[in-house]
């Protein structure tokens, strides 16, 4: 069509070289058109003959250019196509969403057919409502509160900045010099958080909300405090809430058993989803998980990244998101079900790789990682292991680590 | 890690650590880099394999790998590196997961850790907060070889691999390192592993690694 447009374009200026070329209805792009310039009038002519088959290489050159632009055409439309289906489901799930399941939330979210719709992914524009009401408020955080931590943080900011440092008797046990550090801590790695995105960072849009939240969690909760990973979290929610909402959904999000014990960096606690992990891994990929064990492939080397923030820096971000809404459904058990999925996944790949391989593989994702696909070989992934469910393994596991705790001492002596 | 106060912003404190392993006739050498946040620490590992500046990094969360077979002296030695987190809280947690050849090479004593301090961001020197003098007299005194990097220049990144591996590498042609000693302390490596898996509350916080 583009080509049409040119070649039908009758009136322009006619250049020297325009002359030459006038009676072809097409325009070339490309140094193509040489071959039918003359020669330059120092050097001899062309012979009819050679004109004539230069002329006949140009047509056949037009031909599949046309060729070429009819199919690249109708690659586009179909592609245009894909895209009005998708828009449209998409736009039907919204209705969907909005005028149906919102409206009736506590009768309707755990119905099969909402579990379906879920799984196929929220709409970006209730994603934020959506993961708001399956996170819940069980911490009762009001906007109120939000401001108060923010305005506490901003205090801090302030003091630290222009050199005092006294120290609340609120906070004590925790040093001026821990909090500068951790505030510190929060500035550098808001500029390392998306850089690519370029919104979280110094003079971006999304900036000052993250150091907003960050800084006010820290002055919410004092006993953790900032850690490494926390940003990610924090970035992902801010795209799809207001600052207030996001900052409750993030409190509520950490206060979860899972993620209180990674950001408490509870090591035993840590160690018993890992083993947990691997109940489920061997169960589901007998042959996968041997392999690993041979290489001492150990599941911290990967989980860690991917617990701690909830797949966001490893995965694409529409397909973080897409794991992120079944985890704010399904919780923790959800995040080791889709390390699951994506071990299955490159199941084949994994098992030729040594260790090194591996651990460069799983913590450096492909970037171009399918959805669709992922999200099969997540649904095949088994989350059952001898008819015990997650909860039921882990509690087991928990105890026993407990017991053996508690006996250590005496076995010592 | 012991480096007391002194560091200014500017100072990475990336340690580069290894142990000998015998694999096939060929080394394989494992490096460790560990400092604090936003020393360069992922960005040295990316110059060093990539052979450029990683601009838009994000941090690190956990442990990030690299690999690179480099030829020093005529001989092959590939070099696993591991790129650590650099918040305090989170270092602990990589320390245990690394602990099968940290304990490992604890054990074995210290000449057998090879560790180079570099001073990272050589290329900001308007900003420099720590002297040349001050952070090699520092090396001397704890027996560490230095060097002044820059991840963004490239200066010196592929130096201080390359020296540690030489160090190695000469220490094993001295017999100061028996790879083949090395070789049996594996299998001795793995058994700790599990003894320090296991009684968790009596090793809530992995040791200091290094040996100095």
């Amino acid at each position: 069509m583009e080509y049409e447009d040119k070649a039908g374009r009758p009136s322009r200026p006619p250049s020297p070289k325009q002359n030459v070329r006038k009676h072809l209805d097409f325009e070339p792009l490309s140094t193509t058109a040489l071959i039918l310039e003359d020669r330059p009038a120092n050097l001899p002519a062309k012979p009819a003959e050679e004109a004539q088959k230069h002329r006949q290489q140009y047509e056949e050159m037009v031909v599949q250019a046309k060729k070429r632009e009819l199919k690249e055409a109708q690659r586009r439309k179909k592609q245009l196509e894909e895209r009005c289906r998708l828009e449209e489901s998409i736009g039907n799930a919204v209705l969907t969403w909005n005028n149906e399941i919102l409206p009736n939330w506590e009768t309707m979210w755990c119905s099969r057919k909402v579990r379906d719709l879920w799984w196929q992914g929220i709409p970006p524009s209730v994603r934020g409502k959506v993961w708001s009401l399956a996170i819940g408020n069980e911490l009762n955080i009001t906007h109120e509160l939000f401001d108060i931590c923010l305005a506490r943080a901003k205090e801090r900011w302030r003091c630290f900045s222009t050199g005092g440092s006294e120290v609340e008797n609120e906070d004590a046990g925790f040093s001026a010099a821990d909090r500068e550090a951790s505030l510190e801590l929060i500035k550098l790695d808001i500029s390392r958080t998306f850089p690519n995105l370029c919104i979280f960072q110094q003079g971006g849009p999304y900036h000052d909300m993250l150091h907003s939240i960050l800084g006010a969690y820290t002055c919410y909760r004092p006993d953790v405090g900032y850690v490494q990973g926390m940003s990610f979290i924090a970035a992902v929610l801010i795209l799809n809430l207001d600052t207030a909402d996001a900052f409750i959904a993030f409190s509520n999000l950490l206060n979860k058993p899972c993620q209180m014990a990674f950001f408490r960096v509870d090591h035993g606690l840590m160690l018993t989803y890992f083993a947990a992990f691997e109940v489920f891994f061997e169960e589901n990929l007998p042959k996968l998980f041997a392999h690993f064990k041979k290489n001492n492939l150990t599941p911290d080397i990967y989980l860690i990244d991917w617990i701690f923030t909830l797949y966001s820096k490893s995965l694409p971000l529409d397909l973080a998101c897409r794991v992120w809404d079944v985890f704010c459904r399904d919780g923790e058990e959800f995040l080791f079900r889709t390390a699951l999925g994506l071990l299955k996944l490159f199941e084949d790949i994994l098992t030729k790789m040594d260790f090194i391989h591996i651990a460069q593989f799983l913590t450096r994702l492909p970037e171009d990682l399918p959805a669709e696909e992922l999200f099969a070989s997540i649904a095949t992934v088994q989350m059952q292991s001898r008819n015990k469910k997650w909860a039921q393994v882990l509690t087991a596991l928990q105890k026993d680590s407990r017991e053996m705790e508690k006996g250590s001492p005496s076995l010592r002596h | 890690m012991g480096w007391g106060d002194a560091e200014g912003m500017l100072w990475t404190r990336g340690l580069l650590w290894e142990r000998v392993w015998n694999a096939v006739g060929n080394f394989l050498f494992k490096f460790l880099v560990i400092g604090s946040a936003g020393t360069g620490k992922s960005c040295l590992l990316h110059q060093f394999i990539e052979n450029k500046f990683k601009q838009d990094s994000n941090h690190t969360i956990g442990v990030e790998f690299g690999s690179r077979v480099v030829n020093v002296g005529g001989k092959t030695v590939k070099l696993q590196i591991w790129d650590t987190a650099g918040q305090e809280r989170f270092r602990r947690e990589t320390y245990n997961s690394l602990a099968a050849w940290l304990t490992d090479a604890r054990t074995l004593a210290s000449p057998n850790i090879v560790v180079i301090l570099c001073g990272n961001k050589k290329d900001l020197d308007l900003e420099r907060e720590v002297t040349f003098l001050e952070a090699s007299r520092f090396a001397q005194e704890n027996e560490l070889m230095f060097l002044e990097t820059s991840a963004l220049t490239g200066e010196n990144v592929e130096e201080a691999f390359l020296k540690c591996a030489r160090t190695i590498l000469n220490k094993i042609d001295s017999g100061e390192l028996d790879p083949e000693r090395m070789g049996s302390g594996i299998q001795y490596g793995d058994a700790s592993l599990r003894q320090l898996r296991q009684p968790r509350s009596a090793q809530a916080v992995a040791p200091q690694p290094c040996g100095c």
